[in-house]
């Protein structure tokens, strides 16, 4: 059997799930013999045109991005959107909610006496839209996370493998915390997405003090209004409500806009 | 009774400890709140704790557990577990393991929680501080007198000493390593008496409704706007269900390592507050609308495994009131709820439950590994759909009856329920499977000579020597021949015992039509037989009748109070075959059906086949109609 041609390509993201894959160390030598790795910027000096499975890091920002992930997936059979700038369009989705002259003041203008005007030759402030991968062309396979989990890496590399369903639960991260004895964020002061975000990362962050802020996403029939209530019970208002869905899931908001 | 001082007793746990030769468990600090783990010294124990944030069940059903690791050289169990010693278990979590006990010996026997068992020795504490949302005290209302616990040792702290009773002989052996243990003097044992009676006392909340009505209570409040009112707020989370203590059901995966060949099968903890806790490959969701799943694990608790199992699958903790954000799974709020109806009900005592003898239990059974098999031959039969037949490696005959099922393990894929095609008899037998999850998908593109692994025969199939004599009509729909042709096949078979067999069978089209052949054959075995297709595509060829099942009914002759109708179809298909049945007259306990679920483990402990009540994988998938009156959730 001829090994699956593997090609890695980073759109706007910080080339955290690369890093991850690279990561992987002694398992990468298993990945290896799995695959044969062609182009993989973070990882190796050769490129190729030529390749089976195409790994997406980042969101669809720029013109010339479009173009470009339109022809690596006309060339890859198998397309997989790899973390969540290219799942849902990452933190810097959120920026699609102001106009480029607001974002344009908030990176160069936003501290008195340090304001400057580097940013007015960037033409990209002007039309700042960060898409998810998938409202371009067709993804075959996601994998969630800031960053990926690398586990969930090799269990979803084994699942296209075998032709098997992939292994991303439909469940909230409240089962992983449970399963891991946590203390609910909830009862320790914080705010968490937890109740309405997909699992499969093994619930690292509120396990380690953190909170979850739903990097990978929603389940598909998240209990919104629930969950709503309780930030509210537990002290949030409405406008940080909002702030908390439009760190990694502003998607979410645009597309329930675009519904109405 | 004995009495032990505090510094004895730290000293006893540390020379356990020093021991090496048992892992020692305990309940030690984690930030405001208490959990079970491993103890490095005596003096990390807290055994001040009013609750923990999962009970002990983790030591016997683990969160995740190797049910069996596998590799090229074939299936393996793991080695059994080092030997535990677990410190400071509350009653009400004694009393939940003893439920689990129950659940889990029940007709099969659990290997794999009977090994955690056996291997475990449980020292007992009497609380001294109880946690605000728990009310063990109530629930020890449901019996007359106090249950003897499943303890090997019970402590109650007595200030600067414990008392301790010895529950069992494994319980006096592990005493005697412990230096200077006095006998408790009348006084001492006094004392233990009145904190028991304070700490029932201090978990004694204002439940309105006994706990012995909640069967009554909660059979009457099926329909109360209850469920949706707070269904509305539940987060569908699963919390309530991890964090109980006499939450029982699970999930299996396969998990495969990075060569592709080597891996485990994995069984985790599951909840039926979880969307697709019952979800079958095709897609069905059985339970989908929330208020049905939050008022499925109330009625599990108060009324299903009651009536299963003699026992309300309760036991006063307050993990899932404390643990539950929305604040909406506290029974006795809901309880309290219901019972502003003005029903409050008041039922007879339980039944005392009664100490497993775990020694008595052979470890000898074998629940999850699959035997051996052998595909002896392959054909592709449509498009959807293949035809197998299967040989044991052991060269037992399967042993089935018509209309159960058997599980299909492919290892590194997974477990996929079944149905058996053939008639009983013969050293192989045959199943006509479609292509539409993991395990069929992998199945399909398996040859002659390639081998599975089969568990089984399961559930409770048609009853065979019970139809002798009568007039049968047998209905089917779409896959519904697969199941149904092991009985039709049974009949043909021994076709003088039984009375006018007639079958009607439909399918969408003409190119999904199974065992074609087969049925050119049924006229001259003396069965009669109409055929349909929902609809006949442009350029395809059909002789039959054009239209869904039902319109077959009024065509054929019988006498609708002399004979059995036998249905088996796809969920929405039964709706209207059964519609037309019963109003042409055939009486309800003429009419049999066969059920499809998520019959995951197929013995009756996984939970996710269930539909009410009833355990799909076990009392059916084959059941009577008149049987289903009560339970809503079957159609």
């Amino acid at each position: 059997m001829t090994k699956p041609r593997v090609a890695f390509f980073d759109f706007s993201s910080c080339e955290g799930c690369q890093l991850q894959v690279v990561n992987l160390e002694e398992a990468l030598l298993d990945v290896l013999a799995l695959v044969d790795i062609v182009e993989f910027r973070e990882a190796m000096k050769e490129s190729s045109t030529e390749y089976d499975i195409a790994i997406i890091e980042g969101s669809i920002t720029r013109p010339i991005d479009v173009e470009r992930i339109k022809k690596i997936r006309e060339r890859a059979s198998i397309l997989i959107a790899m973390g969540a700038c290219a799942h849902l369009g990452g933190v810097q989705r959120m920026s699609n909610q102001w106009t480029g002259e607001e974002n344009k003041a908030e990176v160069y203008k936003r501290h008195p006496g340090s304001e400057t005007t580097k940013g007015d030759s960037n033409p990209y402030f002007a039309q700042p839209r960060h898409r998810a991968v998938d409202e371009i062309v067709k993804v075959d396979a996601t994998i969630p996370g800031c960053p990926i989990d690398t586990a969930e890496f090799g269990r979803v590399l084994v699942a296209l493998l075998q032709g098997k369903k992939l292994p991303i639960p439909d469940y909230p991260v409240c089962v992983e915390c449970k399963k891991n004895e946590n203390i609910c964020v909830f009862e320790t002061g914080g705010f968490c997405m937890g109740p309405i975000a997909r699992a499969g990362c093994g619930a690292p962050c509120p396990t380690h003090g953190g909170e979850c802020e739903a990097c990978r996403g929603y389940v598909d029939h998240p209990h919104t209004q629930a969950h709503n209530e309780v930030l509210k019970k537990y002290g949030l208002t409405p406008e940080q409500i909002m702030n908390r869905k439009t760190m990694y899931t502003y998607r979410y908001v645009e597309e329930a806009k675009g519904g109405e | 009774m004995k009495i032990l001082s505090k510094d004895n007793f730290h000293a006893f746990v540390d020379t356990l400890i020093q021991e090496g030769s048992m892992n020692i468990e305990g309940v030690k600090a984690k930030g405001e709140k208490f959990v079970f783990g491993p103890l490095d010294s005596a003096k990390e124990l807290r055994l001040d704790y009013d609750v923990t944030i999962l009970s002990p069940k983790k030591y016997f059903l683990p969160q995740f557990e190797t049910m069996m690791a596998f590799d090229s050289t074939g299936v393996k169990k793991p080695a059994p577990a080092k030997k535990k010693v677990i410190i400071g278990v509350h009653p009400y979590d004694i009393m939940a393991i003893m439920q689990m006990d129950k659940y889990f010996f029940d007709t099969n026997v659990d290997d794999a929680y009977l090994e955690k068992r056996k291997n475990a020795t449980i020292i007992g504490l009497i609380p001294k501080n109880v946690s605000e949302k728990a009310f063990f005290g109530n629930m020890s209302q449901l019996f007359d007198s106090q249950p003897e616990l499943a303890y090997d040792l019970m402590l109650a702290d007595l200030g600067d000493k414990f008392a301790v009773m010895v529950g069992s002989e494994r319980g006096k052996a592990l005493l005697e390593k412990a230096q200077n243990v006095a006998e408790a003097t009348p006084e001492e044992a006094q004392k233990v008496q009145q904190l028991q009676k304070d700490v029932q006392q201090k978990a004694t909340r204002n439940l309105k409704a006994s706990p012995r009505g909640w069967h009554d209570l909660l059979a009457a409040n099926y329909s109360s706007p209850v469920w949706k009112e707070q269904g509305d707020k539940c987060l569908g989370c699963g919390t309530c269900t991890l964090v109980c203590p006499t939450c029982f059901c699970y999930d299996v995966k396969d998990e495969v390592n990075l060569d592709l060949t080597s891996g485990a099968r994995i069984r985790t903890w599951d909840g039926c507050l979880l969307r697709d806790f019952t979800k079958v490959a095709p897609g069905e969701i059985f339970r989908e609308k929330i208020e049905d799943r939050y008022r499925h694990r109330f009625n599990r608790k108060g009324q299903y495994l009651p009536e299963m199992l003699g026992f309300v699958a309760c036991v006063g903790c307050g993990r899932c009131s404390s643990q539950c954000i929305p604040d909406i799974a506290d029974p006795v709020e809901l309880f309290n709820k219901l019972a502003e109806g003005g029903m409050v009900p008041e039922g007879p005592a339980f039944e005392l439950p009664i100490k497993a003898d775990l020694a008595a239990i052979p470890d000898t059974t074998n629940l999850y590994i699959p035997r051996s098999a052998t595909l002896k031959r392959v054909e592709k039969v449509t498009k959807t759909e293949t035809f197998f037949e299967i040989q044991l490696d052991d060269g037992q005959p399967l042993g089935h009856q018509p209309g159960q099922f058997v599980e299909v393990s492919i290892m590194g894929i997974g477990e996929a329920p079944i149905s058996v095609s053939s008639a009983p008899g013969g050293n192989t037998f045959e199943m006509v499977v479609r292509n539409v999850g993991d395990v069929t998908s992998k199945l399909h593109g398996l040859k002659a000579g390639d081998k599975i692994g089969i568990r089984g025969p399961f559930g409770t199939g048609f009853d065979f020597e019970a139809l002798k004599g009568k007039n049968l009509l047998f209905v089917a729909g779409g896959l519904g021949i697969v199941p149904m042709r092991s009985l039709i096949n049974q009949v043909l078979n021994n076709r003088a015992d039984y009375g006018k067999v007639q079958i009607l069978y439909g399918c969408k089209e003409p190119c999904e039509l199974l065992f074609a052949d087969e049925i050119k054959s049924w006229p001259d075995k003396g069965a009669e037989h109409l055929l349909t297709v929902d609809k006949c595509p442009e350029g395809e060829c059909w002789e039959g009748n054009i239209g869904v099942v039902g319109t077959l009914v009024p065509k054929v002759q019988f006498v609708p109070q002399d004979t059995m109708a036998i249905v088996v179809g796809p969920p929405i298909f039964y709706r209207f075959v059964i519609a037309d049945l019963k109003k042409i007259g055939v009486p309800e306990e003429n009419i049999i059906v066969s059920l499809e679920r998520r019959m995951k483990c197929g013995v009756g402990k996984c939970g996710h086949c269930q539909m009410n009540g009833i355990y799909v994988c076990k009392e059916g998938p084959v059941f009577n109609l008149a049987d289903l009156k009560d339970i809503p959730e079957a159609f």
